[in-house]
């Protein structure tokens, strides 16, 4: 018999879609706003959750999920902040896929949260293509990565929502250069807004919190309508 | 703009072909979901597969990959054949197929 050609049409990453599809569903319908974080190691994301998470401390409930390869070590970090956090070791896969989060997530009571964060593991690459389901993706990049960073890994720029250039308080030692970042940031992902701070000196947070706010807000359930008898 | 690592950056190029691992093995899933629906005794012989630029795969790690990850699989012995497409896509086109009964 001759071989015949059938035709498919269809997306490789369909499964890990439907499951991000599923999870957005139920992060909607808990009100719960969920923001994930990606950059290359060493960025410095768990220090931004840190200051992150200490900062809405006394104002919002909140909770962390944190992927990386191996060790509690980012977890056991977030953890003093007195948010709850669950540390997801991926082995040898590189990123966090819906699937993960899921299995994570499971009997957590997400009506009880404001906001959750989803660190995911240090690569550039991968997250791009396996969306954990969240609302808001953050791209952190450090001043000494170098300002060329959108331009070398555009496909997680094109992905993210905002991005956090982070270490600012280093910038002058390393002779950053602020306009570089922005012509850059702009070829790859015109219109992005770009958000400099300072995890250590908490410089920028007022910004990133008033963001982080409006979020939780657009996040809360639509109020149930009210219906009185007589 | 490629994304392959330089030589000697061993983390990057070790993220990267772990990425398209990944992205091979979803492949090996999700042609494999469709063999029922294709008939009892089949055979996969070629994969058409288009990816776009913004996609984030490296076309030569994945058809390394794919190699790899359909080898222990019900379509082992399937190629793997790569076609440009627009923006993000990543998805399989068609299938090249071969009832099985016809190789006796």
């Amino acid at each position: 018999m001759l071989p015949r050609i059938v035709e498919v049409r269809k997306n490789v990453l369909k499964k890990n879609d439907l499951a991000a599809a599923a999870l957005r569903d139920r992060f909607r319908a808990a009100g719960v706003c969920v923001v994930s974080v990606v950059s290359s190691p060493g960025s410095g994301k768990t220090a931004f959750l840190e200051t992150t998470l200490a900062l809405m401390r006394s104002r919002y409930r909140t909770a962390a999920l944190v992927g990386d390869l191996a060790t509690e070590c980012d977890a056991e970090r977030l953890r003093r902040s007195g948010a709850p956090v669950r540390q997801i070791t991926t082995g040898t896969v590189c990123h966090l896929d819906a699937e993960m989060i899921e299995r994570a997530l499971d009997g957590r009571a997400l009506a009880d949260l404001d906001c959750l964060f989803i660190e995911n593991g240090g690569n550039l690459v991968c997250p791009a293509s396996y969306g954990p389901g969240e609302q808001l993706r953050v791209v952190l990049l450090s001043v000494t990565e170098g300002e060329d960073k959108p331009l070398k890994y555009p496909t997680i720029f094109n992905s993210a929502d905002i991005a956090v250039v982070t270490k600012i308080d280093l910038a002058e030692a390393v002779g950053f250069d602020h306009a570089a970042l922005l012509r850059n940031i702009e070829r790859v992902r015109p219109g992005m807004p770009v958000l400099p701070v300072s995890s250590r000196t908490t410089y920028g947070f007022s910004s990133w919190m008033a963001l982080i706010a409006r979020r939780i807000g657009d996040a809360q359930p639509e109020p149930t309508p009210v219906h009185i008898d007589g | 703009m490629s994304r392959r690592a330089p030589r000697g950056n061993l983390e990057s190029h070790r993220t990267e072909s772990m990425h398209e691992l990944s992205i091979a093995l979803s492949l090996v899933d999700a042609v494999c979901e469709e063999l029922p629906r294709l008939g009892e005794k089949v055979s996969i012989r070629r994969v058409l597969l288009r990816i776009g630029p913004l996609a984030g795969v490296s076309a030569d790690a994945l058809a390394c990959a794919f190699e790899i990850a359909s080898s222990d699989s019900p379509i082992a012995g399937a190629r793997l054949e790569i076609e440009q497409a627009d923006g993000r896509a990543l998805e399989i086109a068609a299938l090249k197929v071969v009832d099985a009964a016809a190789d006796c």
